[in-house]
């Protein structure tokens, strides 16, 4: 039989995509608290309704994240401890449990591994943008594989190895999000 | 502390479809049909009641389902009652919990029950519904649902492996055969070719609509037992011997290489250990084919064929009558529909229906002794396992 004795757990903290030195992404500093970014007062919408994350520090500890993701980097962090890249960025170690942790921000280049396309069956909000692509893609340079939307070809023009880039932006009513292009 | 030995002695399933019933409704259903698929069982001795559903907040707006599924099928647990939810797997979850709590002597007589209405006025709301199972603030902007995650496993798969289109196609041809004799099946009039599936629109390339299952209404229960009761009840219980469970990721970016199921080799392995036997001793298995390729993986990580291996066991029939063993003859999620929380109670169903002859011979395995139940949850980063032994002596 294939099936195998059970051995130690995979790590939750991203370790599935090819390996580069995590060490290579400088830690950055965060942005600094103010001024508050230049945005639009926000409509109170029903999140039951709304895919997108509530960002502000009034709901989130990683609003840090999506202020980055204001000034058009993608960014993550990093245990000090025992270096491991996390994805999603978190606020405690999976490994070692520290609350303490670094902000880096992520290459912005990266290859795509597998991709398929919503062509039908689209949630809420999302029903006039199909037919939409998503994919997961490898990061060059860290060792993350993100899912995404990707932009910039038809469905059924991407091929897996494509070189895209990572791209933030206005999700439509003052928040960030980020996205994948393909690279010409 | 000693375990005891738990039996599946009956159960039931609804019809599953797009049906006009409510979410209560569906549970009154399951209760009256399950005392009729079962006369020796009163309200009474039900000491426990264990609801799998999945997403009742989203499709019903309804939380609190457990004791509302006890009051609808009329009993009043004076041991457990909870909900247990998982997914596309909270069905089989119910049946786990049942079985640790008359394994461990907490309850003699459980009720495991799954409920789900999927089918709304908008779709977009059910898909939203569905698009929630994965990492929201992370992967659901994206319009992470389960068609595209699992089209990109397709789409490794058959870069990596050489399977095609025809392969799946053969699986999903399979299924709705069974299902064709399973008359509470969804799609149980309908016939589907292998040349009419691949001409079906498609969904999320390369899967097209005859790749994946579909959103159902419908409802499941099952009785367990301690081992001294078994025979008050039936004289072919369906003996729960191993069950195995394993959790390894929940972001899509964990997700690994997509064709290589860890998380399903280790929970086939703590099941296997614990009941016994390998996957060589299994006379059918009711697996989760949420898509063909899942059915396609699972042959592998089974160790039923070799990996990479799964496309090709499909085309020669090796999962069919005639073949290494059958599976999905109940239809599989993709003949019955997908009632999130019901699925595994309904698969469970089979297993006991299967031991005891209750089954049309269309779909009716010869001689089983060992079967075996499988899903997965969410994007296959959980996999629930259980291996059933027939009657016989304890």
């Amino acid at each position: 039989m294939s099936a195998v004795s059970r051995p130690r757990r995979t790590s939750h903290s991203g370790t599935s995509a090819p390996s580069a030195a995590d060490s290579a992404l400088p830690a950055t500093p965060l942005p600094a608290p103010a001024p508050a970014p230049a945005v639009r007062p926000r409509e109170k919408r029903p999140f039951l309704l709304d895919f997108f994350p509530l960002d502000t520090p009034d709901q989130t500890r990683l609003s840090a994240f999506y202020d980055r993701l204001r000034t058009g980097r993608l960014s993550t962090t990093r245990c000090p401890k025992d270096g491991t890249l996390h994805w999603p960025p978190r606020v405690a170690c999976p490994d070692c449990h520290t609350e303490q942790l670094d902000w880096v921000d992520l290459p912005e280049e990266g290859r795509i591994y597998a991709f398929s396309a919503v062509l039908g069956g689209a949630p809420l909000g999302m029903e006039s943008e199909v037919p939409f692509a998503v994919g997961l893609v490898d990061l060059e340079g860290a060792p993350l594989r993100l899912f995404g939307r990707i932009e910039g070809r038809p469905w059924n023009e991407l091929q897996i190895r494509q070189a895209v880039r990572v791209e933030t932006y206005d999700v439509g009513d003052g928040r960030f999000f980020y996205r994948f292009r393909v690279r010409d | 502390m000693n375990v005891r030995n738990v039996a599946l002695v009956g159960g039931v399933t609804t019809k599953f479809g797009v049906r006009p019933a409510t979410w209560s409704e569906l549970a009154q259903e399951v209760g009256a049909a399950l005392f009729r698929a079962v006369p020796e069982l009163r309200a009474e001795e039900v000491d426990s009641l264990f609801v799998g559903a999945a997403e009742p907040e989203r499709f019903a707006f309804q939380s609190h389902v457990a004791p509302l599924a006890a009051e609808q099928m009329g009993l009043r647990p004076s041991r457990i009652i909870q909900r247990t939810e998982l997914a596309c797997a909270s069905g089989q979850s119910a049946i786990r919990s049942a079985y640790a709590a008359i394994a461990s002597g907490l309850s003699d007589v459980a009720v495991a029950v799954g409920v789900e209405k999927m089918n709304l006025p908008s779709m977009a709301e059910a898909n939203t519904a569905m698009a929630c199972v994965m990492d929201r603030p992370w992967d659901g902007p994206h319009g992470a649902t389960a068609p595209p995650f699992f089209a990109m496993v397709a789409q490794r798969h058959q870069l990596e492996h050489g399977t095609t289109d025809e392969q799946m196609a053969a699986v999903s041809e399979k299924n709705h055969r069974f299902a064709n004799a399973n008359p509470s099946a969804q799609f149980y009039e309908k016939k589907f070719s292998r040349e009419k599936l691949l001409h079906l629109p498609v969904v999320a390339p390369p899967l097209r609509l005859g790749d994946c299952s579909s959103m159902t209404d419908g409802a499941a229960a099952v009785v367990l037992v301690a081992e001294e009761r078994a025979r008050r009840y039936t004289d072919e219980p369906a003996w729960i011997r191993g069950t195995g469970q394993y959790s390894n990721f929940h972001n899509l970016a964990h997700a690994g290489s997509l064709t290589d199921w860890v998380g399903l080799r280790h929970a086939a392995s703590e099941a296997f250990d614990r009941a016994g036997i390998g996957p060589d001793d299994l006379d059918f298995a009711e697996v989760h084919d949420c898509f063909t390729i899942s059915e396609i993986i699972e042959y592998e990580m089974f160790g039923w064929c070799p990996p990479g291996q799964g496309g090709r066991f499909a085309a020669d029939g090796q999962g069919d009558v005639g073949g290494k063993l059958v599976v999905n003859p109940r239809g599989g999620l993709l003949g019955c529909g997908h009632p999130l929380g019901a699925t595994g109670v309904a698969q469970a169903v089979e297993v006991v229906q299967q031991f005891q002859g209750k089954v049309p011979p269309a779909r009716a395995v010869p001689h089983p002794e060992w079967a075996l139940v499988h899903n997965l949850s969410g994007s296959a980063n959980v996999h629930s396992v259980m291996v059933y032994q027939r009657g016989g002596a304890a």
